[in-house]
């Protein structure tokens, strides 16, 4: 039980089996991965259906728009919160701080005069180190990940309310008038998400590096036995997870026009939701991007629904913590049963 | 017994980060909270005890302590400060380490006020003055905007625009409230939303919406794109709310879905009104000074510290001193300067000047 | 009482003064070092002040809730079963009572609905979790997200006003110099110590988050102890949202918020780990709030900035899990 870190709850529980679980077959014969998608769509399918009922003109560009706006930022964040749990890497809870840092890191060198085409790197890097911290850490102390992040995370916030107040855009800046302008009529944000979404979820089926990273995350001592080095795994996860939230600080620097340091903090529910809706255990060694994609969606409808509801936005916090715990729930129930 | 040894490092080693950590906290803030080790109990020098909000998004409340440390400074008296941490249960605790301290009196802004009352019975047995922002209690000195005054002019300014640009018909009038704040939510938004009302009598009802924007512009930008969404036929767009935060999420908002081709929106507070990249949708704003504020407790401050204090004035309707609000159009706003000029031309101004007479009178 | 194995409780017989040494070798040990630590900082840093009865008076006030919360959400960390939930539950229990108190019912009435509500919380938690056999995190965190929405919607403008004179006098009053709800929640330290080392229900606990299919194996039942646990941690924080109100004399929608990881961040600091169960003790616990309370303190009575106070935690945090891997915990690759 060295590296069973979260503990299966039930001792009936199975141990992961090792190697990817992409395609196990459930006893309908379905991949896992197909059923969730299916199940994730038809939950959405009723919620957009409910709405549609009480407010016909739900159905429109300007709904699309506002879910695939609040899609964006919160979907590129969830890409970069997978890579760490698919490679049994636990939690990254430090991602509101690598976020801010990043965009912080962006909108600081546009300030100073430097182009566009610099800064973003710049953003994206800061994300990368802010990675790369978490991983040696967690790497060279052989430190639980979970803890580190943890506190990196209130550590983190803290360094940054030191030494900033406040951050503002440029607002003739290229990238902030990118991130107020729409192409194809969705929101320009929203392209850089399915652009990571898609090559992330292709890295992790067809190279290498992918099938290595799963492989590392759903049995470490098997992965070992075959010769991958874990450390320089976990590091690498950490590293190219922190690039992607880099990326979802750049995003965010281009739509909010004035941020303080504590800004990210609304970001770490949803995204570890949508993540666990996701079917990618915290185990490890599981999950599907694909799956992630409309697990972000759903949940992002879930405030626009509220608002046409005419109920208070804190009720979507209320079903959205409803519906994670129902999800995890029927999740454990499958495995449990599937195990028997 | 290696194992044994080996704990024991670390236990050393754990003892060792302990202290360097707490040393290096020591070290490096030494400096900045000069004359906080001399317990002022034992000298006479007057002492004020300056609690700021720790709203972590608000820039202005840090700025706040800034400019009363400054004002504390020109007196030669001594300063320190806390933060509520915008929580009750730091506030409450900082009343102790106040009256622990043996201050004289006591500034502060409490974005939580929901302990006030128990705050307040522990400054009244420690016979401690205590000087309010914004927030009134009975029993302290209500420093602070006439808010209903402002969210009125807010609004009327905004509802002449309307009845000039687009001859009152509006289609959608929002208001990005922010409840916690409580009463100053009803005054400044309820308020701009009935001088709009007053100014253009013809929209109808059902053109009123408001949705929950917590005084923030990442919530206000995440609540608000369902707002827009759930009016798609809304066309002549105006908004109100709590503050320049909140307003600017809606227009943000409206930005990105595409409902920006007539949208204007009023703030409050001037948060986001001045410096470079202002939102081209918002009109205008009431400006408060907010940083400044502690010009006017300092008022206050050296009749108490003469020995005369004046008599307790503890309502918004009642002020102690009512900071003046400012309202300005975008426009006159670009003269002014932003937040972190304002604050160094307060501290340079001679004693007594507002940041109302430096930037609003001109 | 279901039957158990000898190997599991066979306890090796020792002195008892060998016994106290021992157990301050482990994670005690450490802390107590680091604790004497702190207080010497203070003592040099701020004078002879830092031990004056009304500074002793601010630390035990502000300490003493999150002591009680988090020795009773100790068991779930115990059993293995992390409760996240704790924070939102403090805000919401002390949101209950508050609205309820306002509304003129009687106090002791409410204060058992209050902690009927924690029981139902504990038993959602533990349904979804025993049952279902779902993730402790991820449950948890949903009844984090799903209490503080709650919260939210109930207390939407400025929550009333509730001052319940005997509760202020509890929580914010000392008994000889000395403060009263300190000293309760010492109290509660002491018999949830003597229960974890003392009694088989604590062995146990320790046995189900130690190993959970060992403990099955040795007839335990291992659903039976995690809800148990899980409702102790829920009640606990049911009952420190209930000592806020008395504490602050109103309960606003943000009351608890990031209290959770708070508390856990001083409990490891302390010896308990929230990713492995079956460590830590809760003399440990209260040691580890008492550091973080004495730092928190000697940065506020120097009028320092609290943002040092994260950042101190967080080093001394991996500085703590550093120095249990060193001893022989669980090491993470």
């Amino acid at each position: 039980m060295t590296t069973s870190l979260i503990t299966p709850a039930d001792p009936a529980a199975p141990q992961s089996p090792g190697g990817a679980k992409l395609r196990r077959p459930d006893s309908r014969g379905l991949p896992v991965s197909a059923r969730d998608a299916l199940s994730i769509t038809g939950v959405w399918a009723l919620l957009i259906i409910a709405t549609t009922i009480v407010r016909p003109d739900f159905l429109s560009t300007q709904s699309l728009l506002a879910v695939t706006f609040t899609m964006s930022i919160s979907g590129i964040l969830a890409v970069s919160q997978a890579i760490i749990v698919i490679s049994g890497g636990l939690l990254d809870l430090s991602l509101p701080v690598s976020l801010i840092l990043s965009a912080w890191a962006t909108v600081t060198a546009l300030n100073n005069g430097l182009p566009t085409a610099v800064a973003i790197p710049i953003g994206i890097v800061t994300g990368m180190a802010w990675g790369g911290l978490n991983g040696l850490i967690v790497v060279f102390g052989k430190l639980n990940p979970i803890i580190v992040t943890l506190a990196t995370g209130f550590g983190g916030l803290a360094v940054m309310l030191i030494f900033f107040k406040s951050a503002q855009i440029p607002s003739t800046s290229e990238l902030r008038l990118y991130g107020l302008g729409r192409f194809l009529g969705l929101p320009n944000i929203f392209w850089p998400m399915l652009i990571v979404i898609v090559l992330g979820g292709l890295a992790f089926a067809y190279t290498r590096w992918g099938r290595r990273l799963i492989a590392v995350g759903g049995n470490p001592s098997a992965a070992k036995a075959r010769g991958i080095n874990l450390r320089r795994m976990r590091f690498a996860s950490f590293i190219g997870a922190g690039a992607v939230a880099g990326l979802a600080g750049v995003m965010f620097s281009a739509v909010t026009p004035s941020f303080t340091p504590a800004a990210g903090a609304s970001f770490q529910l949803i995204v570890i939701g949508a993540v666990i809706l996701a079917g990618i255990s915290l185990s490890g060694g599981k999950g599907n991007l694909l799956v992630l994609v409309l697990s972000v969606g759903f949940l992002a409808t879930i405030p626009t629904s509220i608002a046409f509801f005419g109920l208070a936005p804190a009720w979507a916090l209320v079903f959205q913590g409803a519906l994670l715990i129902i999800a995890v729930g029927i999740d454990g129930y499958r495995l449990k049963r599937t195990a028997r | 017994m290696t194992h044994f040894t080996r704990g024991r490092l670390a236990r050393l080693g754990l003892v060792a980060v302990a202290a360097a950590s707490l040393m290096l906290a020591g070290c490096s803030t030494v400096g900045s909270t000069s004359g906080a080790s001399t317990d002022s109990a034992t000298d006479s020098t007057f002492t004020v005890g300056f609690a700021v909000g720790g709203q972590p998004d608000a820039d202005w409340q840090d700025l706040q302590g800034e400019v009363a440390k400054g004002l504390a400074e020109q007196r030669g008296w001594n300063f320190v400060e806390l933060s509520n941490d915008n929580s009750e249960a730091t506030a409450t605790k900082n009343a102790d380490i106040f009256i622990q301290k043996g201050v004289n009196m006591v500034m502060m802004f409490n974005g939580q006020p929901s302990a006030n009352p128990v705050i307040a019975k522990k400054y009244a047995d420690a016979g401690i003055p205590v000087v309010t922002f914004d927030i009134a209690q009975p029993g302290w000195y209500f420093v602070g905007v006439d808010n209903a005054t402002a969210g009125t002019d807010g609004g009327t300014a905004l509802g002449n625009l309307a009845k000039s640009k687009w001859n009152c018909q509006v289609d959608l009038v929002i208001s990005a409230e922010g409840t916690a704040a409580g009463q100053i939510n009803t005054w400044r938004t309820g308020n701009a939303r009935d001088a709009v009302k007053k100014v253009c009598p013809n929209i109808p009802e059902a053109n009123y919406v408001s949705y929950e924007a917590d005084g923030n512009l990442t919530t206000s930008l995440a609540n608000a794109p369902g707002v827009f969404a759930a009016h798609p036929d809304a066309k002549n767009i105006l908004v109100v709310g709590l503050n320049d935060q909140a307003v600017v999420g809606a227009l943000q908002a409206a930005t990105q879905l595409g409902r920006d081709g007539s949208i204007m929106g009023w703030g409050q507070d001037g948060g986001l009104i001045t410096g470079a990249n202002v939102d081209p949708h918002l009109a205008g704003s009431v400006m408060y000074f907010l940083e400044g504020y502690p010009a006017e407790a300092f008022k206050i401050a050296d009749e108490i510290a003469a020995g005369k204090a004046p008599a307790v004035k503890d309502t918004g309707t009642d002020p102690a001193a009512s900071v003046q609000p400012c309202p300005v159009t975008a426009a006159q706003a670009a003269a002014i300067p932003n937040i972190n000029d304002r604050v160094s031309q307060l501290a340079a101004a001679p004693q007594g000047t507002t940041e109302y007479d430096l930037f609003c009178k001109a | 009482m279901t039957a158990t194995a000898p190997t599991l409780f066979d306890d090796p017989v020792v002195p008892p003064l060998r016994r106290i040494l021992n157990s301050f070798r482990g994670p005690v040990g450490s802390i107590s070092a680091t604790l004497v630590v702190t207080l010497l900082v203070g003592l040099i840093w701020v004078g002879p002040s830092f031990f004056s009865p009304s500074n002793i008076q601010i630390v035990g006030v502000s300490v003493a809730i999150p002591l009680i919360v988090g020795v009773m959400a100790s068991f779930a960390l115990l059993a293995g079963v992390v409760d996240l939930s704790i924070g939102s539950m403090v805000g919401f229990g002390a949101v209950v009572f508050n609205q309820l108190v306002a509304t003129g019912m009687n106090a002791w009435l409410v204060a058992l609905i209050t902690v009927g509500v924690g029981v139902v919380v504990g038993l959602t938690n533990a349904f979804v979790i025993v049952r279902f056999g779902a993730e402790p995190l991820a449950v948890t965190l949903g009844m984090l997200t799903l209490l503080r929405g709650l919260s939210q919607v109930v207390v939407v403008s400025a929550p009333p006003s509730t001052l319940i004179e005997p509760l202020y006098n509890v929580t914010q009053g000392a008994i000889a110099g000395f403060p009263t709800l300190l000293l309760i929640g010492i109290g509660v330290t002491l018999i949830a110590a003597g229960i974890v080392s003392k009694t088989r229900i604590g062995r146990k606990v320790q046995a189900v988050g130690g190993d959970d299919r060992a403990a099955a194996r040795a007839g335990i039942s291992v659903s039976k102890v995690r809800v148990i646990a899980l409702v102790a941690s829920s009640v606990g924080a049911a009952v420190g949202g209930i000592l806020y109100v008395g504490q602050l004399g109103s309960a606003s929608n943000v009351l608890g918020t990031g209290l959770e990881f708070q508390i856990y961040a001083a409990l490891m600091i302390g010896g308990y780990s929230i990713t492995r169960g079956g460590v830590g003790n809760p003399i440990g616990g209260l040691l580890g709030l008492l550091v973080v309370a004495g730092i928190t303190n000697i940065l506020n009575v120097t009028f320092t900035d609290p943002n040092y106070l994260d950042l101190i935690t967080a080093i001394i945090l991996v500085a703590a899990v550093l120095v249990d891997r060193f001893r022989g915990g669980d090491a993470f690759e």
